[in-house]
């Protein structure tokens, strides 16, 4: 590969200028509407997000052109102008000294080995992305509620269960796709088999749901418990295909906000409703986090086809060689109808994964997608400047960036 | 007090229906108090089984088969089901397990969810709990409960079809190709993540975080006790680990008892019962799940000697015993001895194991092994059906000590 980086995607000169989105574009997801009751909220949303994902679609050509016409600026910048630069990651981590060693300390087994398992992915070398969101959420809601400038010990160990459930989905998720390296180690079944991986990924989300039940606050627990069902109901999404196109690129939607955005979402809403009594401010933590959440994996199905094995940790093209149509290669398909074939076989023919990559590369599959990664970040930022000014909201905003320019 | 009053109005439920107490009363109780242990008898074969939970079933009012119905109707599991079709033909084990679990819910086995039941009509509504009381019951049980009974099952479910995954670097040419491998782990983990997550939100569902940390802790327990299930039947060089009874114990509460323990006391919970119940229940079903495994590891040993192609596992509670009576070198060497071109002799191991506890006679050899299963729980056990006891009326607490005798032969407690 001729360079590790599309040097494109570093530079922001291409992006589209700060425009309030049209009523159907693809990062609005839906009217605000009435506040959402707590029990209500998670479903309520999910229609709105189908509600989105279909227009998504639809919108899909003026996008493209809009994305060719419009001139420099990001439209995440203007919002932080005039504050000084803050690095999400080391404000975040201030809440996050010892992250991995409590979560070691939740998960407290008498099995050597069994230990050795669960714990091998908390080894301080993930990028803890989850846990900064949700520590940065619950320090933005403190603060907007009452100007609160702690953050509580149940609102921290929302983020302990955050990075556990998704380590237990990663562990599933591995033998599922028989994975044999992530973050730059091999999976866990690679090492000890399938059979015990299994086990550890159960074991981890028994332990996270003990720690959630400690919390003590009912609501807090429904919220997360949506996370364990959508996790799994984007795995089944992932393994059916839809024939249609339209229903194609919605079902690739839901399946990104089930299987990724709806942790991210849930998490920080389950934090700001530790943090403050308000449903308004509940919404907008949900919404920022589903935002941000469906862009983080839109950019990982762009960094799939654009990054290589040694930055990821994991080898790219993976997606294709498990006969998954991500964002990119929909995009391209509408430029070359030819692959609609591949997508529906699942890139099965030998050379139908090299042939996808080629025509992904050429068509500008990898810019749309990144186009519309950053339209949901832009809803992402309108959502939590809705919040009163803090570091920590300024640090999400500044989150939702690096989400997008991030290269591995 | 008060509960003991509320619980007296038990029988006299029972004896609305007009049928004989005992008849109702005393199959129910011996089988769940030594369930599996009448295989081969002839009044007590497996139809007679049958026809004693779908007793148990029109006590609490609910036909335990029907239990995970309402996940059952879902669109995932259509698909789940259409992929498993995929696997007829290949060797994977989450048929066994599909095939187990249609036959088993067809045999009305869904045992835990039914104690579960049992034991939250038993208890009844609390006294702490005079407001609301008689609120969203039916049949004198929460609907609260009956969830809970359900989630009990799912649990056990999920890890039943998770304990069938393979592990694809040991494959075998016999097994088949490796993809249909990778595309049974798929499915399986797929099915056993979906009903845990049935059990998270049904769990959720309760409103109650207590019970959900209990539940959560069982579940750990259980995917712990797999775990030492998995690493210990994989040894194939058939030399046991050098445990002892109460290892063993530890180990079969995690993989067999602490499910039913924690369910049961959740339940109790759920009725707002105090701590004192609770732990009552909870010893309740730990013993209840512990002396039913006790008693299917005795299984092999209790059968006619009819052939010689008796196996047993070697770490079941037997075995156990026999090798902490034997003394680990002389188990060792007795082994060695019935070992034979990498196969184990178990017909020559099973006989060590008879003529080392001086037993000859067929029915003896039950007795004393029943004896010495029922020894190792004596004490705990007692304390759970005296818990029943004390729950129950005068009738109810004869019919237990009949059940005792019958089930144990050592002279019965005194009540």
């Amino acid at each position: 590969m001729a360079s590790c980086r599309w040097p494109w995607r570093r530079c922001c000169s291409w992006r589209p200028a700060a425009r309030s989105p049209g009523p159907g574009s693809p990062g609005r997801t839906g009217p605000p509407g009435p506040p959402a009751a707590a029990d209500g909220g998670v479903q309520m949303s999910y229609f709105n997000l189908v509600k989105s994902l279909t227009s998504a679609f639809s919108n899909r050509y003026s996008m493209s052109r809009f994305h060719h016409t419009t001139s420099a600026a990001c439209c995440c910048s203007k919002t932080r102008s005039g504050e000084k630069y803050i690095d999400p990651f080391k404000l975040g981590w201030r809440d996050l000294k010892d992250l991995y060693e409590d979560i070691r300390k939740e998960l407290v087994i008498s099995t050597t080995e069994l230990k050795e398992m669960s714990e091998y992915y908390f080894d301080g070398k993930g990028k803890a992305f989850r846990p900064i969101i949700v520590v940065l959420m619950a320090r933005a809601c403190n603060i907007h509620h009452n100007n609160s400038r702690d953050v509580q010990a149940d609102q921290r160990s929302i983020a302990l269960i955050a990075e556990m459930i998704h380590t237990a989905s990663l562990v599933h998720d591995d033998v599922i796709d028989d994975a044999s390296s992530r973050r730059g180690k091999h999976t866990v079944n690679k090492i000890w088999g399938e059979k015990k991986a299994v086990l550890a990924g159960d074991l981890i989300l028994s332990a996270a749901s003990i720690a959630l039940a400690r919390i003590g606050n009912t609501t807090v627990v429904s919220i997360l418990t949506q996370v364990i069902e959508d996790l799994v109901r984007g795995e089944f999404l992932q393994l059916g295909s839809k024939e249609n196109e339209n229903e194609r690129f919605a079902h690739y939607l839901e399946k990104t906000f089930k299987k990724t955005a709806s942790l991210i979402a849930n998490s920080c809403k389950a934090v700001s409703v530790l943090g403050c009594p308000d449903p308004a401010v509940h919404e907008i933590a949900y919404q920022y986090g589903k935002n941000v959440g469906i862009a983080f994996q839109l950019i990982d199905d762009v960094l799939d086809f654009t990054s290589c094995s040694d930055r990821m940790g994991k080898p790219t093209s993976a997606d294709l060689k498990l006969g998954l149509a991500t964002g990119p290669v929909l995009f391209a398909c509408q430029q070359f109808p030819e692959m609609n074939a591949m997508i529906m076989r699942r890139f099965s023919l030998p050379g139908d994964v090299d042939r996808a990559q080629q025509y992904v590369l050429q068509s500008d599959g990898v810019q749309q997608t990144t186009y519309l990664a950053q339209r949901y970040c832009h809803e992402a930022v309108r959502e939590i400047s809705k919040l009163r000014p803090s570091p920590e909201r300024d640090a999400l905003i500044q989150l939702s960036e690096i989400v997008l320019t991030r290269d591995k | 007090m008060s509960l003991r009053r509320l619980l007296l109005r038990l029988p006299r439920y029972l004896g609305v229906s007009g049928s004989p107490r005992r008849l109702w009363w005393s199959p129910f109780l011996d089988t769940i108090s030594s369930v599996g242990s009448w295989r081969g008898q002839s009044s007590r074969s497996p139809a007679h089984w049958n026809q004693v939970v779908s007793e148990a079933e029109k006590i609490v009012g609910y036909p335990t088969s029907f239990m995970s119905l309402r996940c059952l109707l879902s669109d995932e599991l259509s698909n789940i089901a259409m992929q498993v079709r995929k696997l007829v033909g290949t060797q994977h084990p989450l048929l066994t397990t599909a095939r187990g679990l249609v036959h088993e819910s067809r045999h009305n086995l869904q045992l835990r969810g039914l104690v579960v039941l049992l034991i939250s009509k038993a208890a009844g509504p609390s006294s702490m709990n005079a407001s609301c009381q008689n609120y969203d019951m039916v049949s004198g049980i929460y609907s609260c409960q009956r969830s809970l009974a359900e989630i009990t099952e799912l649990i056990h479910t999920a890890l039943l079809v998770h304990r069938g995954i393979v592990n694809l670097s040991e494959l075998q040419s016999s097994d088949g190709p490796l993809k249909d491998m990778q595309f049974g782990n798929k499915i399986a983990i797929l099915s056993g993540d979906f009903l845990l997550a049935n059990a998270c939100n049904g769990l959720a569902l309760l409103q109650n975080t207590k019970v959900v940390e209990l539940l959560a802790s069982a579940l750990m327990d259980l995917v712990q006790g797999v775990y030492h299930e998995n690493s210990t039947s994989a040894k194939e060089n058939h030399i046991t680990e050098d445990i002892g009874i109460s290892t063993w114990k530890e180990q079969t509460f995690l993989s067999h008892g602490a499910l039913l323990a924690k369910s049961c006391q959740a339940a109790m919970e759920l009725a707002k019962h105090d701590a004192d119940v609770q732990d009552m229940a909870f010893q309740y079903g730990k013993h209840m799940a512990m002396s039913h495994k006790i008693n299917s590891d005795l299984q092999p040993f209790i059968k006619e000697k009819t052939s010689d192609s008796i196996t047993f596992n070697l770490n079941s509670a037997p075995v156990v015993l026999h090798q902490e009576f034997l003394g680990r070198d002389l188990w060792i060497k007795q082994i060695r001895e019935a070992q034979e071109k990498g196969r184990l002799d178990y017909a020559k191991v099973g006989e060590a194991l008879w003529l080392v506890l001086g037993v000859v006679a067929w029915e003896s050899n039950t007795r004393s092994f029943f004896r010495y299963g029922w020894m190792i729980h004596q004490g705990k056990a007692l304390e759970g059906l005296m818990w029943v006891v004390k729950c129950c009326s005068p009738e109810v607490t004869c019919i237990v000590r009949n059940s005792w005798t019958r089930t144990c032969p050592l002279a019965p407690p005194s009540l």
